[in-house]
């Protein structure tokens, strides 16, 4: 039985942009901040210092098992990655354990893609969608890694996190998933954890960026970086 | 507009503009001191804004409050601490002036000129060093008032509790090299550092980087010495600084950190360091330290008068701030370092009273010595000083001859009329970093000065630190030590070290004579107010080696750490047991090197907070939130009672999202879950919920909640809220013990929110949102169902927490507030109500269900616990059996059980105890209550509590609650209290 409300996803930092006044879209069912102030200026302050993005929508996606590198080999022809390292949005976390990144609304797809390669070879795999459990906040500009380097005490410097790598680590005091995904030569990280967290997250992060004059951008502003 | 004229009119002590000065005289700024104006420039320090207005009295003595003035002038003594507004223990000689800033005294009563807390020194012999172990202990019930006699009279500043706490944070830094000092050894090994390929941090604790060349450069001279004619002679290095600055600039490699401290070494090369607010934590793969030295006070009678400084202070105020302390000047010196201060002193028209050196004239080499005496400055050779005369600053300097044997000849004392004593004796190296990483020391008995001698690999030491003073060996010795740590960083190659460092085949420039004698008090520590004779009494009451001292009379304790006065006391020591400095030794270094604000520990206020995706919506409808564990939960919407009413007659909906959720996948779940539960799993059929208790090895319960069978290999169970990372850590713990073979864990607590419905329209709201048959045949109690809700794919759980039919509704949690939204839009028409946390725990008291942490502790096992039901001793091996066993045989020695109030409106508190009166008269305490609450639906005060076995097994056995003022009456309780039979969970 239905109702008469569409279903929409709302990511945990929802209220935080409707704080902020920012505008919103929908995309794959998830309602996202389109700008907060203008796309010029986001675009601007993310190319010469840093923003903030919540890009919570991505798809996220846990292969857990002795037999995970395999299935993902089959199903990806992915070439052997050593623990840290990413291709193509998987990420090696543990010898058993892989993080899968895709665009909003493709991991549905994927799930379906791993478990078929799953359940073809006999592997006994894990494979759990855990988008709506993770909020992922992207930091990118030019002083993200110093932004980060207040808050986490991973070495952020490109010879000790390349880009297409990932690491676990505590972040203002909490478990997460930290992804260098740089947008062309400007330097982006996503900070990947739980959703109960994320706002405190992203509360802590703006905190210790205002010295570095931290603005939220939207996806208007974001898609503009990708596409430059 | 406030002029330079302005300025120079209120500072009479202010020279005349000149090169390397770090004021800028453009514009003036003002502020108080101890409520009088005073003028400064930007740049000023407050000790060189009051030295300029001739204010030489700054504070006063930790003890016996003695007048204090400047010293050091280089942050390290604890002679010029004053309080700015509500920050205490600031030492005036770094913190610059701003405009309007509020400075006062600390510690003086009822002023600084004027304290009449210095009588104190009338006593003194009294108060004799660790005097505080020895007397003002008896009368026992007296010691309240004399601590805080005591601390009244002794002490710092003051903390201001009513202080809004200030900001302040944290960065973590990574890099090949760290160098620690920015003189021209640190210069220099950063230089080399870098150009080897590495990228290296230098620190400094000053705002500007060169070090002692920033006030030793040589002044224009108008007078007839020559003063500046041979600068590298001297060991000045006026050209070399610009050079090494601009080459520092150029140099991509290397971050410069001035104005900061560091702190300390730990393990692995972890540096912790602070600039104001900011607290640094740094990892390097190699370090040279570069710390320089400091310079060491000599010890005689009244050397803490106010106008008694340290040589380099002097050229700090001159040079840098273009103050001039004193007018008339006695040089006390027993090195070149004390004629390269009078040459400076006498080329800016300072009268050098007398120069009044320790050693003979064939052993000086200064080049201004002719140039001095040509000049007609007296010269007192091998004569030291005995007495700085005046009260509260000095008037004059009492000297003597030293007689062939240096001891000093009575007859030959003489008084000289000065407003200044500088006193240049010695160095002592800053090795605290290098000694912290567990380098090694020894006295140099040619240079009398303790120098490491050995450091551990991938450590290095440059500079003044390794006893060079001489500029162009301190640059060398520090290129060699820089490309080494590149080496060992990864750049380039290692070179071998010298045999020996280049300072030890310099000159001595201290002497060993570090305390005159005399009548008066002699100061060893300032910090502390510790004398010379203070070191004999402990060292005579057997306090005998170098730490036990440090210990029993606070020396290097206090605000200097040491940078005063270790050196000196380790010589005193020395001298008093009779051995040589070498088998005396050193105190241990540790951090940190420098006093550091507990906010700066601190950094960032981060306190992890996990927000439900519903936490907007419960803070727009005014919920009163409380924090559980790391979560914060609605308590309640205003008015708890009403909302577990709406709840038993009608439908409430509550915000679970917080429960753990925990998915296991694999064949050796059921084995599993055999072993940590204690009841029966092997036989849940899926499809079906089971309550399940967990308990530790001990037999204690760890934690409850249900657990679903959902498919062939894959099970859901859920936790309580604030357990819900133990228990999956707990799991992951046995998983890698070996238990339960290829079960993969997944955590969904976060994946997942929750919501439980629950009343006895619950179904009738439900149906509205599904097609789910949720006929209590089609989905009875205790099962589990996957459903679409309100178009959103769901897990949906029967359960009975509260004692209605209820339903659990678990949704992605993208979709919570649509799926919460639309429960609520459905349900208004049956009068739904959101519910909190306080209702939900009335509602589970009616029911008699226990919340493990709230009515279980870390003894309760599930026997005593009223669970037995749940244990399934019967099973071959689960955690905790063979303490439940025992348990069973022996039989519970305590029982939670629940009570009911004899007055139905009295609610004793959670945690009230529960009594039996003794023949005596007295009260024997026999148990506690865990739980308690006025139920709105049966109208009396009911509760659980634990209570001896052979009482709480009796029904409607009568106990006390000994309450607030009196003793209260109740009965034991079998079973719920409401619908005790479970039909309405059921229907």
């Amino acid at each position: 039985m239905s109702t008469q409300k569409t279903p929409i996803k709302l990511t945990p930092l929802h209220p935080i942009a409707q704080r902020l006044g920012a505008t919103f879209i929908e995309q794959h069912g998830w309602r996202i901040p389109e700008v907060y102030t203008t796309p010029e200026a986001e675009i601007a302050t993310a190319s010469e210092r840093v923003a903030l993005a919540d890009e919570t929508p991505n798809g996220k996606l846990l292969i857990e098992g002795e037999g995970a590198e395999s299935v993902l080999m089959d199903a990806f022809d992915l070439g052997s990655l050593k623990i840290n390292e990413g291709r193509d949005g998987i990420y090696r976390l543990r010898n058993d354990l892989f993080f899968i990144s895709t665009p909003p609304g493709r991991e549905v797809r994927t799930q379906k893609k791993l478990m078929t390669g799953s359940a073809a070879s006999e592997q006994f795999v894990t494979i759990t969608e855990v988008t709506h459990g993770r909020v992922e906040i992207r930091v990118i500009g030019t002083d993200s890694q110093a932004l980060l380097s207040k808050l986490c005490g991973l070495d952020f410097h490109s010879s000790a996190f390349p880009n297409e790598t990932a690491k676990q680590s505590s972040l203002a005091k909490t478990t997460q998933l930290i992804i260098r995904g740089d947008i062309g030569e400007l330097p982006a990280f996503s900070i990947i954890g739980t959703q109960s967290l994320g706002p405190y997250v992203w509360d802590t992060m703006m905190e210790a960026g205002k010295e570095f004059g931290l603005v939220p951008i939207g996806r208007a502003a974001l898609a503009a970086l990708i596409e430059a | 507009m406030r002029t330079e004229q302005d300025a120079l009119t209120t500072a009479p002590n202010r020279l005349h503009p000149k090169q390397g000065e770090v004021i800028d005289r453009s514009t003036t700024i003002r502020f108080t001191f101890d409520g009088v104006e005073y003028t400064a420039y930007p740049g000023d320090t407050v000790a060189s804004a009051l030295t300029a207005a001739g204010v030489k009295v700054l504070s006063r003595s930790f003890k016996y409050h003695r007048p204090r003035g400047v010293l050091c002038c280089s942050g390290h003594c604890p002679n010029c601490l004053v309080q700015i507004g509500d920050e205490p223990n600031v030492r005036a000689c770094t913190r610059p002036v701003e405009e309007g800033m509020d400075v006062h005294a600390q510690n003086v009563w009822p002023s600084l000129n004027r304290d009449l807390l210095s009588l104190t020194q009338l006593g003194s012999r009294f108060m004799p060093v660790g005097f505080y172990y020895k007397t003002f202990i008896r009368p026992q019930k007296l010691w309240p008032l004399y601590e805080h006699t005591l601390r009244h009279i002794a002490g710092l500043g003051e903390v201001n509790l009513d202080t809004p706490p200030g900001e302040f944070d944290k960065q973590y830094l990574h890099t090949d090299v760290v160098v620690v000092g920015g003189g021209p050894a640190g210069l220099s090994a950063a230089l080399s550092t870098a150009e080897a390929g590495a990228q290296v941090l230098l620190f400094d604790e000053n705002p500007d980087l060169g070090g002692h060349l920033r006030f030793t450069v040589p002044l224009e001279s108008t007078s007839t010495t020559s003063r500046s004619e041979d600068p590298d002679e001297s060991g000045h290095a006026s050209k070399e600084l610009p050079e090494l600055l601009e080459a520092i600039n150029q140099q991509p490699n290397i971050t410069v950190f001035a104005d900061t401290s560091v702190l300390g070494w730990y393990q692995d090369n972890w540096l912790c360091a602070v600039k104001g607010t900011r607290l640094f934590k740094i990892r390097t793969k190699s370090m040279v330290v570069a710390t320089g030295a400091y310079e060491m006070p000599l010890i005689f009678d009244n050397n803490d008068l106010p106008g008694v400084m340290l040589g380099s202070a002097v050229q700090r105020l001159v040079h840098l701030f273009g103050v001039l302390p004193g007018r008339q000047v006695v040089i006390v010196t027993a090195n070149e370092d004390g004629w390269d201060v009078a040459a400076d002193l006498q080329s800016l028209g300072v009268n050098v009273a007398a120069i009044v050196e320790e050693r003979e004239p064939n052993a000086c080499s200064s080049p201004y010595q002719d140039g001095l005496v040509n000049a007609g400055v007296p010269v007192f050779y091998r004569h030291t000083i005995l007495e700085a005369l005046g009260s509260n600053a000095v008037s004059g300097a009492k000297i003597a001859r030293l007689d062939g044997g240096g001891e000093i000849s009575p007859s030959t004392a003489q008084s000289l009329q000065c407003d200044l004593i500088v006193t240049s004796v010695g160095w002592t190296p800053a090795t605290e970093l290098a000694y912290m990483t567990g380098g090694k020391s020894e006295y140099n008995e040619d240079r009398a000065e303790i120098l490491p001698v050995s450091t551990p690999p991938g450590i290095y030491v440059a500079g003044r630190a390794a006893g060079t003073h001489a500029v162009d060996s301190q640059i060398a010795e520090a290129q060699q030590a820089g490309s080494n740590a590149a080496a060992f960083a990864g750049f380039g190659e290692l070179d071998e070290p010298a045999a020996q460092p280049s300072g030890v085949l310099e000159p001595r420039r201290t002497s060993e004579r570090v305390c005159v004698p005399g009548k008066k008090k002699r100061f060893v520590c300032y910090c502390e107010d510790v004398t010379d004779e203070d070191v004999e009494t402990a060292i005579a009451e057997g306090y005998d080696s170098i730490e036990l001292l440090k210990r029993y009379s606070t020396i290097s304790m206090g605000p200097c750490q040491g940078a005063m006065c270790s050196m000196n006391t380790i010589h005193l020591c020395a001298r008093a047991n009779g051995w040589t400095v070498q088998e005396t030794g050193t105190t241990t270094a540790r951090p940190p090197t420098t006093p550091v604000t507990l906010g700066a520990l601190a950094g960032q206020n981060m306190e992890p907070v996990q927000t439900t995706p519903l936490h907007q919506w419960h803070l727009d409808q005014g919920a009163d939130m409380m924090v559980a564990g790391l979560w914060l939960r609605p308590n309640h919407y205003g008015d708890p009672a009403a909302e577990a009413l709406g709840v038993r007659n009608r439908v409430g909906l509550i915000d679970v999202s917080p429960l753990g959720k925990l998915q296991l996948t694999g064949p050796g779940v059921p084995e599993l879950l055999e072993r940590i539960y204690i009841n029966q799993w092997d036989n849940l059929r899926v499809g079906r919920v089971r309550y399940g208790v967990m308990c530790n090895d001990e037999g204690v319960v760890l934690n409850d909640g249900v657990c679903a069978h959902l498919r062939d290999d894959t099970w859901y169970m859920t936790t309580t809220s604030t357990g819900a990372t133990t228990i999956f850590e707990w799991l992951q713990w046995w998983l890698q013990s070996g238990w339960g073979e290829g079960v993969h864990l997944t955590d969904l607590t976060d994946i997942y929110s929750a919501f439980n419905l629950a009343g006895p329209q619950s179904r009738a709201v439900l149906e509205k949102l599904t097609d789910r048959n949720l006929a209590n045949k089609a989905f009875p109690y205790m099962r589990i169902r996957s459903a679409r809700i309100a178009d959103v794919p769901c897990r949906l759980l029967r359960l009975g927490f509260t004692g209605e039919l209820s339903y659990e509704v678990h949704c992605p949690s993208g979709y919570a507030l649509h799926v919460w939204e639309t429960l609520m839009d459905a349900g208004r028409e049956f009068g739904i109500v959101p519910f909190g946390v306080e209702a939900q725990r009335i509602l589970r008291l009616e029911k008699a269900h226990l919340i493990v942490g709230q009515d279980t502790d870390a003894m309760s096992d599930p026997l005593s616990a009223n669970m037995a039901w749940a244990v399934k001793l019967d099973k071959p091996d689960f955690l905790g059996k063979p303490s439940l066993m025992r348990i069973s045989a022996e039989g519970p020695k305590q029982l939670l059980v629940g009570f009911k109030m004899v007055e139905s409106d009295v609610v004793p508190d959670e945690g009230l105890q529960i009594v039996q009166p003794e023949a005596d008269g007295g009260l024997k305490i026999i148990g506690w209550v865990t739980s308690s609450r006025f139920s709105p639906t049966l109208k009396e005060a009911i509760g659980l509590c634990w209570l001896p076995a052979d009482l709480a097994s009796q029904n409607g056995a009568p106990f006390t609650i000994r309450m607030d003022k009196h003793l209260a009456e109740a009965r034991v309780h079998h079973g719920a209290f409401y619908d005790p039979d479970g039909e309405r969970l059921r229907t």
